[in-house]
């Protein structure tokens, strides 16, 4: 063999090399693509007893605002530089709870198509809503933070009903289309047609002078409509059960899982976080009214 | 037009848009200018020497002077408040402030200082309305009854305003001291006795007038509260205070302004209505007695022209014109009927 016959047959040899090597790559690749590699995806996969991956650096938070007690704050070119109230205090507990050391706030207005969105850019929304089908196929929900339970507020004078029946022949007024008002008809059933008046000074001033025998009002609003008139009233007596509660939104693809926000929920109600807050932001803890049934 | 009219109407339009003109090419330029706070929850103005509306907003924040606060004016922006900037744009004055500006969670504070800077703010001439920011972005919910989202246009301060004749009755109906009948909206004679009746309830100088004291005392007035609790109707005399309650389910339905017998004449104690006549003759005093209940004896309550504030009877409970007809309707015969001297019992 002359010296370019042994070049030539080395450089032949090579190139079937690879070639090989070549067809063995592609070959992986392929398979790669079409998710056959088995036996590899076995070794790569956690093991069942393997610890849980690490919580996100940060939990998004999306927010409408628009509610002094609930949500409010300060948007700048869309973000929230500010915000303040019960749902952000949550919002802030709730990432303390999972172990998120940080809260990024989001504004979405009310009506926004961000709600409906196929992907979302936020991991829970709070608030008292019920989702629509398309909804629910995005996101989760966590038990309630805050029920939507309506309180009696008594007339001076009146003994505390001890069950709803006792509402039932009373004189009763509510805000006219107000849930108060839905809960009157749907939870009460009273004899007489309820007082339901447009303005919420004619409401108070129905249940002062003993015009109504009591008043039903948002429980996490009575704190506010009894504030500075409380000599003129008798008490906030109980809630009737009504809704379905201010829950946490959580959207599938995010940092939390709707059961691992409800786990931390019922941690914050079981050590007073939530009663804390409820007392800090609405003057009064509705959870902690007598439920009439 | 004639023509001067035209030409004075031309000289004044020119002078408007020459102020308007500077106004916008001068951001911030004004004169002697109003600064407004408050005085008992309503709105007040005083005058302030001011060459720009960003030294108006300025005295808006310092609050009201030593001898202003003597004079009652306060303020419901928080003290240290800043002032970041103040820009004019097509006649809209945009107002960015601290953060201290939304201190606190009184909702009618928080009103009221956007009240106060609204008004002072849009009280200069040409000024649309007023932007507000809070450290440079949009406050969304932190202030109640205003959405500044968008630039406003007026104060939105609750309506504080003295109670009219027709509010005042409205109150005395709700309270139950007289029919609705009463909504008249003048001051009448029916409104008057119901006056009187609540003027004894709430132990007030007995006149039937619409005083500042009994004004001021309706307003804060809660219903009538009996001094025994049952179930069913009943009506209780209270001799001292020379008023009938009539009950229903331990609930005050109408409070009625009488004349008992002078001299304790009315005996006191439990009884039940056991006689009604809608005239009855009275045979000792030869008079006949409309919506007569008696409950006693020839005791009985009945309609009389006279029903002073005071016991003036032979021993009857005498009841004026207006409550009368209801009470014979109320005094079912059996109702327990309840006469007592409140200091006493």
């Amino acid at each position: 063999m002359t010296s370019q016959g042994a070049v030539r047959a080395l450089a032949g040899g090579l190139g079937v090399v690879v070639g090989l090597v070549g067809c063995a790559i592609v070959t992986a690749l392929v398979l790669v693509s079409l998710g056959l590699p088995a036996a590899s995806r076995a070794e790569d996969s956690p093991a069942p007893d393997a610890s849980p991956p690490p919580p996100p650096s940060v939990l998004v938070v999306a927010l409408s605002l628009g509610d002094p007690v609930l949500q409010a704050g300060i948007v700048r070119d869309g973000h929230i530089v500010y915000a303040r109230g019960l749902e952000v205090e949550v919002a802030r507990a709730l990432a303390q709870r999972l172990g998120i050391p940080h809260v990024r706030l989001l504004y979405v207005p009310p009506g926004s198509r961000q709600l409906t969105a196929a992907t979302r850019s936020w991991d829970v929304m709070l608030g008292a809503f019920r989702p629509s089908r398309s909804e629910s196929s995005l996101a989760d929900l966590s038990d309630p933070y805050l029920g939507t339970d309506q309180a009696v507020v008594l007339r001076h004078g009146l003994a505390r009903p001890s069950a709803l029946a006792d509402l039932r022949t009373r004189a009763l007024c509510a805000m006219r289309g107000s849930a108060a008002a839905r809960a009157i008809d749907v939870g009460v059933a009273p004899v007489r047609r309820p007082m339901l008046p447009a303005k919420p000074e004619r409401l108070l001033e129905l249940i002062e002078t003993g015009v109504c025998d009591a008043a039903i009002v948002d429980a996490s609003s009575v704190g506010r409509f009894v504030a500075g008139h409380g000599a003129r009233l008798g008490p906030i007596a109980a809630r009737i059960a009504f809704g379905d509660g201010y829950v946490v939104s959580v959207t599938r693809e995010g940092a939390v899982t709707a059961e691992q926000a409800s786990t931390a929920l019922s941690r914050m109600r079981a050590d007073g976080t939530m009663h804390r807050l409820a007392r800090a932001w609405l003057g009064i803890d509705p959870a902690r009214l007598r439920l009439l049934e | 037009m004639t023509g001067s009219t035209a030409n004075l109407f031309r000289v004044k339009r020119s002078a408007l848009l020459v102020t308007v003109g500077c106004l916008l090419l001068l951001p911030g330029s004004t004169g002697a200018a109003s600064v407004w706070f408050v005085s008992e929850g309503k709105p007040v103005a005083v005058e302030r020497n001011v060459a720009t509306i960003e030294q108006s907003v300025r005295q808006l924040l310092a609050g009201p002077t030593s001898a202003e606060q003597a004079r009652g004016l306060r303020t419901a922006v928080p003290r240290a408040s800043t002032l970041r900037s103040v820009t004019v744009r097509h006649r809209v004055v945009t107002v960015d402030l601290g953060l201290r500006f939304a201190a606190g969670r009184d909702p009618e504070a928080l009103r009221a200082r956007i009240g106060q800077l609204v008004r002072t703010v849009r009280g200069v001439p040409g000024v649309r309305a007023v932007r507000i920011l809070i450290e440079g972005g949009t406050p969304v919910g932190l202030f109640p009854g205003y959405d500044l989202r968008r630039p406003v246009a007026a104060a939105n301060d609750p309506v504080v305003h003295a109670p009219t004749t027709r509010d005042v009755q409205q109150r005395l109906v709700d309270l139950g001291f007289m029919a609705a009948t009463g909504l008249t909206g003048a001051v009448d004679t029916q409104t008057s006795t119901a006056v009187l009746g609540f003027q004894k309830w709430a132990g007030l100088y007995r006149d039937g007038s619409l005083g500042e004291e009994t004004v001021a005392a309706l307003g804060r007035a809660t219903r009538p509260e009996p001094k025994w609790h049952a179930d069913g109707r009943r009506i209780e005399v209270q001799l001292r205070r020379q008023l009938a309650l009539l009950i229903q389910d331990d609930k005050v339905v109408r409070a009625v302004h009488i004349s008992s017998g002078a001299y304790g004449k009315t005996p006191t104690g439990s009884f039940r209505v056991y006689r009604k006549e809608r005239y009855s003759w009275s045979v000792p005093f030869k008079v006949w007695l409309p919506w007569a209940s008696y409950f006693s004896g020839g005791v009985a309550f009945h309609e009389f022209g006279s029903v002073p504030t005071y016991a003036a009877s032979h021993g009857c409970v005498r009841v004026n014109h207006y409550d009368a007809a209801v009470l014979f309707g109320f005094a079912e015969m059996g109702t327990p009927v309840d006469v007592f001297d409140e200091a006493a019992s």
